[in-house]
């Protein structure tokens, strides 16, 4: 176990260093130059060249690379923003609770939805419940969450002069009000996350129905109760395990969005405007920490399945 | 004759607000103001080159000198320049300006600067911190020495006369006027507890990402102003949501200068009759431009041909409910201190710059041998705000018309800004500009070779004569007549083609009294004179 866990973190080097190469790489091939950018509609020719000098953009590419990943390896120093002038670092750290509540929120209410739906169509199979549930899966998948969002933050404020936007407070200054900011975006990201969880639910539960040992419990005389919660569904959710940690890389990459369209001062906002803005060390340097985070959350979803079914063994 | 019925439109409403009675118009000390808008990049006013860091700055820190404001301000672009810190200024020489300081201006009451007087030597640490530090420096590389006369009275030099140089002073985007020891004693100016200035607010609090809060600075040397007792910014990176925000009741302006497009305006007039929404004409403009060193636009009756093809007035009234300018350049219509109308010109010569002629130019284009017409490429960023996408497909509908197909290349924000933006494309380009406070800004950075901002690469030695002689001339009455020779000597060159400006609609929640639109970066100022009624 503990050597599968060693070697699985070896892998993840040249993970990252892929990562980090295709991320400035991409990042250089995008269209525009972010000095101009910075500078627009004041592009006067020293103004351009001074800048590009301070901000060392006038060395060789290869240089300004090595110049990030040493950064990061030796001194933990992931850069700072060519347009705040701040450490990046410092920066993620502040904004990241924010995106890990959203993310949070936005998993359990699509979990509870999706698994709720999912169980209740699984074991009433073609009857109106099943119709229902399906149908719901399939708006859930076609109605993009940014749309769903910005009709969430404009129809009301026509019609009732209401809208569900407003000043971010942080769950440690006052729980309450946190929760009332956040339960608006996490329901309208989680509703629409929770499609593909309800259809994988279904299925996987559907298939465990069909086996020997089930039909040996329903002969036994069990209650369906204990059936489908006891012996069923924890087989039923390895694939829907897999599933949510597949999309947790959407559930950040989703916050981009929804945090600037919810005003939520977290990690996603900073990586879209740092984006727009063609901030390079903000965009190379979130990125490379989100692959981390991905990459160790993959283990840590790995690790779950032997808890999830103990004949899963690591070698 | 819509500019006729504008101004009597005007006059209406200015014999009205003579009339009206005086307790409407009665300022109201106190209450805050909120508005929703995009989070400033960086603090420092002299680092940062973003106009939403300048506009909150220009809440702390205080000018030179500044623009008239509020009841001062004849007109949304008047740029006309008076006492902030300097109380008067005297040319003592073409290239020498001494200013004199107001006395007894003192610094917020905050460590480590805790409210001591702005002095001469503060001027002279910032304008040297500028030369050294901004991204923008080279708008002073005019200046050739800052001297400190005495405490009051500081004196600078310039290497050669420079018209627009009060007016460069006067723009919030560059001189903010720091205290010395905020560098020495926390290090740098990008944060909020280091905006420390003697501008009209001080900061309260600030959270990244989700608001800034400025309260009243009880010591301003304005006497009993600003009227509000504070303002907060609430950071709100989505135009949808502003603009939910301001309908639900939960900001009083949903942009910091209160901006709405027409269409816009029309709809949030439905559903909240209660804001306050005044159609103003805004500094900008927008326009085709061309490789005028290059084939076929070097020749001068190509660009008289899209000119003359160009309808603008049907334009102005499908698009701008007939509420626009249509004679939108070179000098912009708000602008009317500097603007020479077309109807004051030649007509002969005018009517390339305003004129509708399909059939003279299809004859054009034939004498420019080109009688079966010919295709040339539209380079554009089609993410501009409303109406822009329109406009585009509107110049190509009327370039067909004379025989000019259009090939639209649309451009990523990123590519257009750094090479279309500054006149790196080929033949033919569409796109607004960005707006500039000085007329120097529309004329010698468009026209003088090397700028830019001299997109369509125009190249004309009698012309930069005229440019540079504008720049030279310290007597207003005669730069304006210059200014104005400019203008009519532009007028049948058709270096670039102008199209109809939009309107914008000032619009903030009722409550809201006393704010004047100006043109420019300095909310601060214009926070001033504003107070809340609720």
């Amino acid at each position: 176990m503990k050597q599968y866990v060693l070697r699985r973190l070896a892998l993840a080097v040249p993970t990252l260093v892929l990562v980090s190469v295709i991320v400035f790489s991409l990042m250089r091939f995008m269209p525009g130059d972010v000095v101009t950018r910075m500078v627009e509609g004041h592009a006067y020719a020293p103004t351009v060249d001074a800048l590009r000098t301070e901000l060392g953009l006038d060395r060789p590419a290869y240089v300004q690379y090595l110049d990030w990943v040493s950064g990061i390896v030796l001194r933990g120093d992931f850069g700072s923003s060519y347009w705040t002038r701040q450490p990046i670092l410092d920066e993620f750290v502040r904004r990241f609770p924010v995106t890990l509540e959203l993310a949070a929120l936005t998993i359990l209410v699509s979990v509870v939805i999706g698994i709720l739906v999912g169980i209740v169509s699984a074991v009433r199979q073609d009857t109106i419940s099943d119709y229902v549930g399906r149908v719901f899966a399939i708006l859930a998948l076609s109605i993009p969450y940014f749309g769903l969002a910005v009709l969430v933050v404009v129809l009301p404020a026509i019609y009732f002069k209401w809208t569900p936007v407003w000043t971010y407070v942080s769950f440690t200054t006052s729980p309450l009000e946190n929760l009332k900011i956040m339960i608006v975006p996490a329901l309208v990201f989680g509703v629409t996350r929770a499609g593909p969880i309800m259809r994988i639910m279904r299925s996987a539960l559907l298939e465990v129905m069909r086996q020997d040992y089930i039909r040996t419990a329903w002969s036994k005389g069990l209650p369906e109760r204990a059936i489908v919660l006891r012996h069923a569904l924890k087989n039923a959710m390895i694939p829907v395990v897999t599933l949510i940690g597949l999309q947790t890389p959407l559930y950040i990459g989703g916050s981009v969005i929804i945090e600037a369209i919810f005003r939520l001062p977290g990690v996603g906002l900073f990586f879209f405007e740092s984006l727009t803005r063609l901030d390079y060390p903000v965009v190379q340097s979130v990125n490379l920490i989100i692959a981390a985070m991905v990459v160790g959350l993959n283990l840590a979803i790995d690790l779950t399945y032997a808890f999830l079914d103990p004949r899963i063994r690591y070698r | 004759m819509a500019r006729r019925v504008a101004l009597v439109l005007a006059l209406g409403v200015f014999v009205v607000s003579l009339t009206a009675p005086a307790s409407a118009q009665q300022p109201k000390r106190g209450g805050i103001l909120r508005i929703a808008d995009r989070e400033a990049p960086n603090l420092d006013p002299h680092l940062s080159i973003s106009f939403l860091t300048h506009s909150w700055a220009n809440m702390v820190y205080s000018q030179l000198v500044r623009y008239a404001h509020g009841p001062e301000q004849k007109h949304t672009a008047d740029f006309t320049v008076v006492p902030d810190l300097a109380e008067k200024w005297e040319h003592k020489s073409p290239t020498v300006i001494e200013f004199t300081l107001r006395k007894g201006v003192k610094f917020h009451n905050k460590p480590p600067v805790n409210g001591r007087e702005v002095t001469a030597e503060d001027v002279k640490y910032s304008m040297e911190r500028f030369r050294t530090k901004s991204a923008f420096r080279a708008r002073f590389d005019v200046v050739q020495a800052i001297d400190v006369v005495d405490r009051h009275t500081l004196r600078v030099t310039l290497k050669e006369p420079f018209a627009p140089f009060l007016n460069h002073l006067a723009a919030s985007t560059y001189l903010a006027i720091l205290p010395r020891e905020v560098e020495e004693k926390l290090k740098d100016f990008n944060r909020a507890e280091a905006m420390i200035g003697s501008g009209p607010f001080m900061v309260k609090s600030y959270q990244k990402g989700v608001q800034i809060a400025f309260e009243r600075n009880p010591d301003y040397y304005m006497k009993g102003m600003p009227y509000l007792d504070g303002v907060v910014i609430e950071i709100t990176p989505d135009a949808a949501a502003r603009l939910s925000l301001l309908r639900a009741g939960k900001v009083d302006m949903g942009h910091m200068w209160g901006y709405m497009v027409p269409e816009e305006a029309k709809s949030l007039k439905q559903t909240n009759p209660e804001m306050v929404m005044t159609p103003t004409m805004t500094i900008g403009s927008g326009k085709l431009y061309f490789r005028t060193d290059q084939p076929p636009f070097n020749d001068v009756r190509v660009r008289r041909a899209v000119s003359l093809a160009i309808n603008r007035k049907a334009w102005n009234d499908s698009i701008n409910y007939g509420e626009g300018c249509v004679d939108a350049g070179p000098v912009p219509c708000a602008m009317s201190d500097w603007k020479l109308d077309a109807s004051k010109m030649d007509p002969a010569k005018a009517k390339y710059l305003v004129g509708y002629d399909v059939a003279e130019a299809k004859r054009l284009l034939a004498e420019a041998g080109h009688p079966k017409g010919l295709t040339v490429p539209m380079y554009h960023w089609p993410g501009y705000a409303p109406p822009w996408r329109t406009y585009y497909d509107l110049a190509a509908d009327d370039l067909s018309k004379i025989g000019i197909t259009v090939e639209f290349k649309p451009e990523e924000y990123g590519k257009y800004i750094s090479t279309t933006y500054l006149g790196k494309f080929e033949k033919m380009a569409m796109g607004p500009q960005a707006p500039g406070n000085e007329v120097d800004d529309w004329l010698f950075s468009g026209f003088y070779p090397e700028q830019p901002h001299n997109r369509s690469h125009v190249a004309d030695a009698e012309l930069n004569r005229m440019l540079l002689a504008q720049r030279r001339e310290l007597d207003p009455k005669k730069r304006l007549a210059l200014v104005h020779d400019i203008q009519r000597y532009l007028a049948d060159k058709a270096y670039y083609v102008y199209v109809p400006t939009s309107p914008q609609y000032i619009t903030h929640a009722p409550q809201v009294k006393g704010f004047k639109h100006h043109d420019g970066f300095s909310l601060g100022h214009r926070l001033i004179f504003t107070w809340l009624e609720r």
